[in-house]
């Protein structure tokens, strides 16, 4: 059954706390527009900034530049930062997801050539999954990476990869065997350098204005056979270990929190009833989410399982972040129609529509819950 | 912590076990048909689990609300609640106890106060609290769940006892606990009966709507879970206002989505006075609007952080938790 641990943030983070947040006073000049999304917003300059405070790769071990800090201490700083607002959107796949990754599966040699710079704020991870014929159902990938010596040769198309045109690698889920009657068999991950393998990169305009998200097409890219993560074969079990483990982090509930923070300043010191319920309403979700989401987290640190208990704060989470502008906008006083609750509401609004898709969609993730509850 | 863990373990146990025993279908018909359920009482008394949370126990108020969270899996229909905040604001004893709000000179919405030996009544943002020996019962009443709600008289020379902390938050706060737990139970019963009943030749619980749906109520059932959580961390700081007040709004939400889905899923059989279903989807409802509905406490939340202002709000908010 779905067991959500007690747990909270020790004490000692406090100190911590403060320090981000004076991090993030003097380094206002990064973000003059603060949007809590995590895609939104690419400073390498400040993720750099990051690393030399030790704040990437917080909780990897010391031999790979890691601070072997607590997923606690790692979840405030994360947490502050998205608050805050400021740009993460550079390192954040390579600290959140693919530096674990290397970690849980990669060789040694990886492990040495990567994640050092991950934790500098030098190298930048796009996730490559998706593809035009590929969304939820992952293990119909087509790209396909075929052995030749020492090389792979890599033929296919990824899709939706936030920030390729930005970032330094990708690593792409690949078929390095034919499909079989195991859908799941033949899979591999494989890491291409964006900048000199020879990629091709296309960014793709969302209805938001930006240009995040690419195309990425591979004709006949030859890479090094050392870049499969880890071992051929082994690439379903190793994705799915990702998706599970990135799941829960605060990310997931507070991507609309800048809203928020517009609407109480709107609202004022003395906000009519209907504006205080709305405050108090919000409030109340984000409070109990960050509970949960930092119960995930302890139980990370005691190396629990929790696959079905992440899921769950992403579904929860997502879904509250579209509903936080709606239950704003229709609360903001008739003043907030000009200024700064006005922009960050539709700035946020265009975006909510990816909050349930990207990482693993609403419907899919209620799924994994539903199998959690035995009834899959 | 191992030890209060295993004293917290051992009164979920036996209470699980006296409420597994004696806490049927049969107890909540009658008790909704006004008989108090008297042997169910006795062991409660006997047990010591009216004493819950009072300085002499030797528990804490942890216990105490984990307690209450289980009363309200069973919806069990005693005001165990009401007692065990009467015997932590006042002298213990072990008589039977409850609680109203007082209005208009009387006090309203005494859960058994038609059986209570003493009844204290509460107001709102005071925290003084009258104390009414002997009540006199000026009508019966009772809920949206067939709970009795009864009206006392107010005596002018009833005693007032300071308690220290928000009475009135203090008792929303047992709101909570007991819909966290029913709304386990509302899980449990849908998870149950989509397993054993079959259309189209498979279990409904194959159809991925069915699926979907008890995600959405596994998720509000967690959120609930840990709102309740908070609420009683919150006891200890001087957050508990602003803390239950997130727990009573949140977890109102998570009753009303929950209960419509279970219900939803129970077809025409959860419609029926036969069934279980209705005594915890009728019990949470109600809970909803007792001490403070969903409304009121996103208010005191909501004033709460218009005064923090919107550059504290995230300070506010990302404390210890
Ligand atoms: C902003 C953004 C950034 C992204 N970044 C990346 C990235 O960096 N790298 C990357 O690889 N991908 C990325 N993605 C892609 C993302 O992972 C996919 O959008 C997601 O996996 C869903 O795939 P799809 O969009 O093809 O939708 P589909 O899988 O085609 O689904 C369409 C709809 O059908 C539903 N559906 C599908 N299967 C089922 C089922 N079995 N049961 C019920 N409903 C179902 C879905 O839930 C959805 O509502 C990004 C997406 C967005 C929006």
């Amino acid at each position: 059954m779905l067991q959500f641990d007690r747990v909270s943030l020790d004490v000692d983070t406090e100190t911590l706390r403060a320090d981000v947040r004076g991090f993030l006073a003097e380094n206002q000049a990064h973000f003059p527009k603060p949007n809590s999304d995590f895609v939104t917003g690419h400073d390498a300059e400040f993720s750099r900034k990051l690393g030399e405070r030790g704040w990437i790769g917080m909780n990897w071990p010391k031999q790979y530049g890691g601070g072997e800090r607590t997923f606690f201490e790692r979840y405030v700083v994360t947490e502050e930062i998205l608050a805050a607002g400021a740009p993460v959107s550079a390192h954040w796949i390579a600290d959140r997801q693919s530096g674990p990754l290397l970690l849980r599966f990669g060789t040694e040699a990886q492990r040495q050539t990567y994640l050092p710079q991950i934790v500098r704020g030098e190298a930048f991870f796009s996730i490559g999954m998706s593809e035009p014929d590929t969304g939820s159902d992952l293990a119909s990938v087509r790209t396909t990476a075929i052995k030749e010596g020492d090389e792979y040769r890599i033929n296919g198309t990824k899709i939706w990869t936030t920030d390729a045109h930005r970032n330094h690698y990708i690593i792409c889920l690949v078929r390095t065997e034919a499909a079989s009657e195991n859908r799941h068999a033949g899979l591999s991950q494989i890491i291409v350098d964006l900048k000199n393998d020879g990629a091709q990169v296309r960014p793709i305009a969302n209805m938001a204005g930006g240009e995040d998200f690419n195309e990425v097409v591979f004709e006949d890219v030859m890479v090094p056979a050392d870049r499969i993560v880890g071992e051929p074969g082994n690439g379903w079990a190793q994705v799915t270990s990702e998706l599970a483990y990135e799941r829960s982090g605060p990310e997931r509930f507070l991507s609309a929190f800048r809203v928020f923070v517009e609407l109480v300043r709107a609202c004022g010191q003395h906000p009519a009833p209907h504006e205080a319920a709305a405050i108090g309403r919000i409030a109340a979700h984000i409070m109990t989410m960050r509970r949960m989401s930092i119960s995930v987290a302890g139980m990370l640190e005691n190396s629990k399982d929790v696959v079905v208990e992440a899921a769950l704060v992403k579904e929860l989470g997502n879904n509250f972040e579209k509903v936080l502008p709606e239950i704003a906008r229709l609360a903001a006083p008739i003043g907030a129609s000009r200024g700064a609750f006005r922009e960050t509401f539709e700035e946020t609004l265009l975006l909510s529509p990816s909050f349930t898709l990207r990482g693993g969609t609403r419907e899919i993730l209620r799924g994994v819950i539903a199998r959690g509850l035995g009834l899959r | 912590m191992s030890e209060t863990q295993s004293t917290l373990q051992l009164i979920l146990d036996s209470g699980e076990k006296i409420f597994s025993d004696h806490c049927d279908k049969k107890l909540l018909d009658q008790a909704e048909a006004g008989v108090f359920a008297e042997n169910l009482w006795q062991q409660i008394v006997a047990n010591g689990f009216n004493q819950l949370g009072t300085s002499g126990s030797g528990t804490t108020a942890e216990e105490m609300y984990a307690f209450i969270m289980q009363c309200g899996r069973f919806a069990v229909p005693l005001p165990i609640a009401e007692t065990l905040l009467v015997n932590c604001w006042l002298e213990p004893g072990e008589g039977l106890y409850s609680v109203g709000v007082v209005n208009n000179g009387q006090i309203i919405d005494v859960p058994w106060g038609r059986k209570a030996d003493k009844v204290v009544g509460v107001q709102l943002d005071s925290d003084v609290v009258f104390v009414v020996e002997q009540p006199a019962v000026v009508e019966q009443r009772v809920n949206l769940a067939g709970e009795p709600r009864d009206t006392i008289a107010l005596p002018d020379d009833a005693p007032t006892v300071d308690v220290g902390l928000d009475p009135f938050a203090q008792l929303a706060l047992t709101r909570s606990n007991l819909m966290a737990g029913a709304l386990q139970t509302l899980l449990d019963l849908g998870i149950t009966f989509a397993m054993e009943r079959t259309q189209f030749g498979r279990p409904i619980s194959k159809f991925q709507a069915i699926q979907h749906a008890l995600a959405i109520v596994a998720s509000e059932v967690a959120a609930a879970r840990r709102a309740a959580d908070a609420g009683v961390d919150g006891l200890q700081s001087e957050r508990f206002i602003p803390e239950v007040a997130a727990s009573k709004a949140r977890i109102g939400e998570a009753v009303t989505v929950a209960a419509e889905q279970i219900h939803q899923i129970h077809g025409a059989m959860g419609f029926t006075h036969e069934h279980r279903l209705h005594h915890f989807s009728r019990r949470a409802w109600a809970w909803r609007d007792e001490f403070g509905n969903e409304f009121h406490w996103q208010q005191v939340l909501g004033n709460h952080l218009a005064a923090v202002g919107a550059d504290n709000l995230w300070s506010f908010i990302a404390t210890r938790g």
